[in-house]
């Protein structure tokens, strides 16, 4: 993760708070959507939708909040359909369910404090380009 | 581009990276979790029989029983199942009945014979509940609707007595989810196949007794509490349909009907 003030222009404070939000709005949706991994993609979608006519910084951090969930949804979604087919079918808890169900606690947790960190960062106006995700809103996210 | 990628990859790595490492613990005994051993089956299953053997009557004749035990042995055998992991319990009851309990018993109510025309249906009434037990759908179906927690209590002597008879019933009684049921019914064929027993007769035995549970429901439990087995017989059908059966009887007419004059003989 890589913080700085070099984005192509500097963002006034309406930009920087809409830009957070998006962060927030993730956090928000985290927390209401933990059984169901879906609520905070669709949210962070809906707040994407609502600002892609805003301006580049806005955008920008829309998308890169939208991406960083798509990935997280994947993990999340394996984790709540081994849990449901544990509880109603077949399945058994196992030595390896328990460490991916750590794993994607762990990894949850690292975006869960990314996306504090981000989001207290582009309130102050800063730019924070996530590994992979900020190279991946560049190619999508264009001025 | 090549850099996402490279990003990407290292992401994805360091996800299967940090599973792996994680994946070395025994978490099951870091986190004591209960869970079904060889052990806790063999004691819940010999509870349950030593709950049953002294509510229900057994027929103890050897040379029933080893009748029976020819037929499992014929089923076993081809299909590389263990036969002397199967026991074997007659009970003498009118109720058109079979069902297996944890630890590869299984109980075979006498009224069942009683009213199998030849023994390939037999047979696949046994091949279907020797399936229950090489699926483990029998302990499966146990933690589901008791709980492991109260299964282990049970065996520990600390069980209520009621709530045995109770999970007694439920084993006797209630059939496996549909799902279960067809894949015991295809395993069941899968056996007689192998083992050159025609699977036609157990298709006909299914519908058949679908007719006689409209007449008779409360004495054919095997077939009351397995749905929809006219559906279940069509489907045998559909399956063996178009493969060469084996014509060959296991026993002649004759000898079935001496067979099942020892059970009237013996009540």
């Amino acid at each position: 993760m890589n913080s700085s003030n070099n984005f192509i222009y500097t963002p006034g404070e309406h930009e920087a708070e809409k830009a957070s939000n998006s962060y927030l709005m993730s956090l928000i949706a985290v927390i209401a959507g933990l059984p169901l991994p879906i609520v905070n993609l669709l949210a962070t979608l809906i707040f994407y939708l609502g600002n892609r006519k805003d301006t580049y910084y806005v955008r920008w951090h829309c998308t890169q909040a939208l991406v960083s969930q798509a990935s997280l949804l994947i993990m999340n979604s394996i984790s709540f359909w081994w849990t449901i087919s544990i509880a109603f079918g077949d399945e058994v808890i196992t030595s390896n369910y328990i460490a991916y169900l750590i794993t994607v606690i762990l990894f949850n947790l690292v975006d869960f404090i990314a996306t504090i960190y981000t989001a207290i960062a582009t309130r102050k106006g800063k730019h924070v380009v996530w590994y992979f995700y900020g190279n991946l809103t560049n190619l999508i996210c264009k001025p | 581009m090549k850099r996402i990628l490279f990003e990407f990859i290292t992401l994805v790595a360091l996800f299967f990276a940090t599973y792996f490492l994680f994946s070395r613990f025994d978490w099951v005994s870091i986190f004591k979790i209960e869970r079904v051993t060889k052990s806790t089956e063999e004691k819940i299953g010999d509870t349950f029989w030593e709950f049953l053997s002294k509510t229900e009557n057994e027929i103890h004749s050897d040379s029933i029983k080893s009748k029976l035990e020819n037929l499992i042995n014929k089923i076993c055998v081809p299909n590389s199942i263990d036969k002397n992991s199967i026991k074997l319990h007659v009970l003498r009851k009118s109720d058109i009945n079979a069902f297996a309990l944890p630890n590869n018993h299984l109980v075979v109510f006498s009224g069942l014979i009683e009213n199998c025309e030849n023994a390939e249906e037999l047979c696949g009434v046994l091949g279907h509940e020797i399936a229950h037990m090489q699926k483990n759908h029998v302990m499966k179906k146990l933690v589901k609707e008791v709980g492991l927690g109260m299964l282990i209590s049970m065996t520990s002597g600390k069980g209520n007595p009621e709530i045995a008879k109770e999970i007694g019933k439920l084993l006797s009684s209630s059939a496996y989810d549909r799902a279960l049921e067809r894949e015991a019914d295809l395993t069941s064929v899968e056996y007689l196949l192998k083992a050159k027993i025609d699977p036609e007769p157990f298709a006909n035995f299914l519908y058949r007794l679908g007719d006689e549970k409209e007449n008779i429901p409360n004495q054919v439990y095997w077939i009351s509490t397995h749905p929809d087995s006219k559906e279940r017989a069509e489907n045998i059908i559909s399956i063996i349909k178009g493969k060469t059966n084996p014509k060959e009887s296991m026993m002649s007419d004759e000898e079935w009907s001496t067979f099942k004059k020892r059970f009237k003989d013996i009540n």
